[in-house]
């Protein structure tokens, strides 16, 4: 049934790719204004030289992306260049299906990337997997005017007085102080990360297949809690209890006041308040009492995939190499606000003259929180089949914000069914060691 | 087979005449469902290599998950309801668009229309329809807020899936029954008539009895389809949310295989979800085929 999909979207790649033989491909997964940077990249590339020719095919999401992948992959009629998300990491490292960006451009300065960046994709010798690109992490938005109305004057840094604003701004008769989709990158991953806490034993994984999760027993589990007592006291809000249905969508409206969003949104909200609402970026709260540790590089990096010829590669290489430059990493940020994670382009930034300009916001604050103190388990996430872990996740703490079962229930269900994805994995992989 | 002969002088014609459609369902049907009955008795990696046969291993790991037996008892549920009233509300209709009313001629030719709608076209339109702010009950929620919730709620959620197959299988069944009906001949109403039946006492006794097999065809129908055509509806209007309240067994074997990358596991599900099918079929035409009679 399902598998016939597959089949058929492997047959038709099959006829995608052969018609085009002689290009590069590259699949990504954005849409939105940051598919629309994507494309004038690709044409950039191809209008500055004639020897090599990218043709960039957007797939839709990330997930989709990645189905169609596996599928062509199988097939044998994969792209040389695909953009992957965070939490397919170690799917691809393992895979088999992808060669180190490092072993193919072993003249690139790598250690141009910041750490934050470096440590999420990099193996344990040091070796950089893919090549970062949409770059994000994860930022607090506030709706500076609509916090001012309700006599907040002061930006909130910390949880306790983001709720005390929320509290300020319901008196005022606010109907959506603050809002989250609850999503794991969000609410989990960036929380622990930058609060110093594990998601999974083993250095979330970073030092072996058979790491175990935790984050049921941290303190991450306590700010879930408090999610659930303030959503009940009406000062957070979810997708589902705003009019927008989602939750940028309602803070651009102006519907909410506050929330926490990646970095690459910050293009959509900044446009969408231009005359309406002063917005404000700060990095993400933390607890009083906590030391603020890095958050994680979100967003996506490009992988090059096995099973090329030599002029692919060469072609592969030579856009890699358009992409890394300055000049098309800062018109990326410009356009998107996603981060730019190299040294030398935050250089570039500062030497502008256009540092503070709005279409850089994001970049120092973005690039202020990678660089924070980091411990071993602030470099990423490294655990199998993750993707299906979030969506267990986000499954069962729907189920806590329903009421359905408290948050600790909620977390330790998560924690037993991801145990058991951890296993299956380690199961499937038997054999292979973590690179 | 002498009738074969006569209608085609070669005997290789309908062979070949139905070969392209012979070749499509065995490359988008048999040759999927091999894999995978195939792929549920190995660890499969995603992008392959290094695949291990463990057996029954994937099986009995599937039938200990809680997990499955929910989404089972889930498929369940939605098949009983769901189809139940695919059919009945139809029926409904058809009898009601048979008899000589007024605007049942046209309620014959407008009920059709939702047939050229897709699964994910209905989805989308339902999904706007009892949106809890702007869809119909959005009232409901101003006088007690809060009480129609399909977002957090899985009840509610589970009520528009209902409503939105329901709406969707109508123009199939409705065209099916009202055929149906329109074939029974009027010298049976006028009999039962003249014995002194009314028009409910018609209906339960010469019109129901006579279209059993159009009955029993749109209620297997329904209750296989509704297994697998949920898919559509499910991830335009919930995403098998909330908390997974609507993650039917097709949405999860989705889900599992093409989010997760665990094709194992999915294989597995689609085998068993493949089994039950064809033994509820099976059990479909064993205990209520048999009462049918199909002549008049």
């Amino acid at each position: 049934m399902k598998i016939s999909v597959l089949a058929a979207a492997a047959a038709l790649m099959a006829g995608a790719c052969s018609a085009q033989a002689a290009n590069v491909e590259f699949w990504y997964g954005n849409t939105g204004s940051v598919e629309t940077a994507i494309k004038a990249q690709c044409d950039a590339f191809n209008a500055a030289q004639t020897e090599h020719k990218v043709t960039c095919v957007g797939q839709g999401s990330y997930e989709v992306s990645m189905q169609k992948a596996i599928a062509a992959y199988r097939a044998k009629n994969h792209p040389v260049l695909i953009q992957f998300f965070d939490a397919g990491t170690l799917d691809l490292m393992l895979s088999d299906a992808v060669v180190p960006v490092q072993d193919i451009l072993p003249d690139v300065k790598w250690d141009n990337y910041i750490a934050g960046a470096r440590a999420y994709y990099e193996t344990s010798g040091g070796k950089l997997f893919a090549q970062p690109y949409n770059s994000s992490t994860l930022l607090f938005y506030t709706n500076k005017t609509e916090l001012e109305k309700a006599g907040v004057t002061q930006t909130p840094v910390t949880w306790e007085e983001v709720i005390d604003a929320a509290r300020k701004l319901k008196a005022a008769g606010h109907a959506c102080p603050f809002v989250t989709d609850g999503d794991t990158w969000r609410v989990l991953e960036q929380f622990s990360a930058r609060h110093g806490l594990p998601v999974a034993s083993k250095h979330n994984g970073y030092d072996g297949l058979d790491a175990e999760y935790v984050f049921n027993t941290t303190f991450a589990a306590k700010h879930l809690a408090n999610l659930v007592e303030w959503r009940k006291e009406g000062l957070v809000k979810l997708n589902v209890d705003t009019k927008a249905g989602n939750y940028t969508a309602a803070f651009n409206a102006g519907e909410c006041a506050m929330m926490e969003g990646s970095s690459g949104s910050y293009a959509a909200s900044a446009k969408a308040f231009e005359g309406k609402y002063q917005i404000t970026v700060g990095m993400a709260p933390m607890y009083k009492d906590h030391q603020r540790h890095n958050t994680l590089v979100g967003g996506a990096s490009i992988y090059v995939m096995k099973g090329h010829d030599k002029e692919e590669i060469e072609g592969a290489k030579a856009f890699l190499d358009f992409l890394r430059r300055p000049d098309q990493q800062m018109f990326f940020t410009a356009a998107t606000g996603y981060v730019p994670v190299t040294n030398d382009v935050l250089d570039a930034i500062n030497k502008s003259g256009e540092a503070s300009a709005p279409k850089y916001a994001t970049a120092a604050i973005g690039i202020q929180s990678m660089n924070q103190p980091r411990t071993a388990d602030s470099r990423g996430i490294r655990l199998g089949f993750y993707v299906q872990f979030r969506e267990v996740f986000m499954e069962e703490t729907q189920k806590a914000f329903a009421g359905q079962q408290t948050m600790q229930v909620a977390l330790d269900n998560a924690k037993k069914r991801g145990d058991e994805l951890l296993r299956r994995f380690q199961q499937t992989y038997k054999g292979v060691k973590l690179p | 087979m002498s009738s074969d002969s006569s209608l085609f002088s070669n005997r290789w014609l309908p062979l070949i005449l139905v070969a392209p459609f012979m070749l499509l369902v065995v490359l988008f049907f048999y040759v999927p469902i091999f894999q995978a009955f195939y792929w549920s008795f190995f660890l499969e990696r995603p992008f392959g290599g290094g695949s291990e046969f463990i057996g029954f291993d994937n099986f009995s790991r599937v039938l200990a998950d809680p997990e499955f037996w929910e989404a089972g008892w889930r498929t369940l549920v939605f098949m009983v309801i769901a189809s139940s009233l695919a059919v009945v509300v139809p029926l409904i209709l058809a009898v009601a668009a048979d008899r000589k009313i007024r605007l049942s001629l046209p309620a014959r030719n407008v009920l059709v229309w939702p047939k050229g709608v897709a699964g994910a076209s209905i989805g989308v339109i339902f999904a706007f329809i009892f949106n809890p702010f702007v869809g119909i009950l959005a009232p409901l929620n101003g006088m007690f807020p809060g009480i129609w919730a399909p977002g957090l709620d899985g009840t509610d959620a589970f009520i528009t899936l209902i409503a939105a197959h329901v709406w969707g299988g109508i123009p199939f069944n409705f065209v099916i029954l009202l055929a149906g009906l329109r074939s029974i001949p009027y010298t049976m109403y006028q009999a039962a008539a003249m014995d002194g039946a009314g028009p409910w006492r018609r209906i339960f006794d010469v019109q129901l009895p006579l279209i059993m097999p159009q009955l029993f065809l749109t209620l297997v129908l329904e209750f296989t389809e509704s297994v697998t055509s949920a898919f559509a509806l499910i991830d335009t209007i919930t995403h098998g949310g909330p908390g997974g309240a609507t993650t039917l067994l097709v949405y999860k074997i989705y889900t599992d295989g093409f989010n997760g990358y665990d094709l194992s596991g999915a294989s597995t599900q689609t085998a068993i979800l493949m089994v039950f099918v064809v033994i509820l079929t099976a059990a479909q035409f064993v205990f209520l085929g048999r009462r049918v009679n199909y002549e008049r």
